[in-house]
């Protein structure tokens, strides 16, 4: 019974020393000033991604405009080049005319009809 | 007057934070940016973070940081909770981890130092009660988590379930933790008692 009692005082007396050695500040100012403190840097993180991002925008901007540039004349060299290649094709004479390479096989193969439907 | 501080107004009288019924809505509010509504949430929290984490560090100084860094990491993590669920187990998850890393970085560090004498724990300046400069020698005997163990359990009344939450430990590993910080608590302020 008194091994009760005495283990029942000693855990009150091991609260009490460990609420008092773990207690809170007390005083609204102190809990006002940490709030401020945190928010402080809550808002630090906030500002902290738009002058990241304001960082990145100009070079990103800059970027994206000699990118801009160097498609335009990578396209414009592109059809330059298609445009000569056409002109040259259409200028250089081709090694066999087209309509002797043509017409001997259309014509055999009209003629091969012809003679199917009336050579019955 | 704002939606956050018309929301904080209708909480009336303070209670346990999750029982608050417009919790929910200032969670919502601060995910949508409404810093105020952040604000608030730190202010309903913040006395109850900061015991999580003194139960935790060695300090006063250390638990102030822990609990600074602990908002920081909610409010950055703030679009990954969901707003059903209760807002202060959440919280003091993240008070806990952001604890137990600072707890973390002061070993390394320490251990780099290599101090030369043991530094006590707490700061209590000017203390000279018997029975208390023992509890002081006899919770650095303790490991870490038996410290933080009795002490959300003893002191700040959170259950077994919560701690093993916080903690990152099964509820019965809180429970026996306690037990032994107990008795070795006990032990020492029975040899105080023999002493007086």
């Amino acid at each position: 019974m008194s091994d009760i009692r005495l283990q029942s005082n000693d855990d009150d007396d091991v609260v009490r020393g460990l609420r008092s050695l773990y207690a809170a500040p007390s005083g609204d100012a102190y809990w006002n000033e940490l709030e401020a403190r945190i928010m402080a840097r809550v808002a630090d993180v906030e500002l902290g991604w738009w002058t990241e991002l304001d960082r990145w925008v100009r070079p990103a901007l800059g970027a994206a405009a000699i990118l801009l540039v160097a498609a335009g004349i990578a396209m414009f060299r592109a059809r330059q080049a298609e445009a000569d290649i056409a002109a040259d094709s259409m200028l250089s004479s081709p090694a066999v005319p087209v309509s002797t390479a043509i017409r001997p096989a259309l014509q055999d193969d009209r003629e091969a009809r012809i003679r199917f439907l009336f050579g019955r | 007057m704002t939606a956050a501080s018309t929301i904080e107004l209708s909480y009336g009288m303070p209670s346990a934070p999750d029982a608050r019924p417009d919790e929910r809505a200032l969670v919502i509010a601060a995910q949508r940016g409404n810093s105020e509504a952040f604000a608030t949430l730190v202010r309903n929290h913040q006395r109850r973070a900061y015991a999580v984490c003194r139960a935790i560090v060695l300090t006063h100084e250390d638990a102030e940081d822990a609990v600074q860094e602990g908002f920081l990491h909610a409010f950055k993590a703030l679009d990954r909770f969901l707003p059903d669920q209760p807002f202060g187990a959440w919280l003091f998850r993240i008070m806990a981890n952001a604890s137990l890393d600072l707890v973390r970085r002061r070993k390394v560090r320490d251990a780099d130092e290599l101090p030369e004498t043991v530094p006590m724990p707490f700061r209590d300046p000017g203390e000279s009660d018997e029975l208390r400069r023992r509890l002081n020698q006899a919770l650095t005997k303790l490991t870490e988590r038996q410290r933080s163990v009795i002490v959300l359990h003893d002191v700040e009344g959170f259950t077994h379930g919560e701690i093993g939450a916080m903690l990152g430990i099964p509820e019965g590993t809180a429970r026996s933790d306690l037990h032994h910080a107990r008795a070795a608590l006990r032990r020492i302020l029975k040899d105080v008692r023999s002493d007086l």
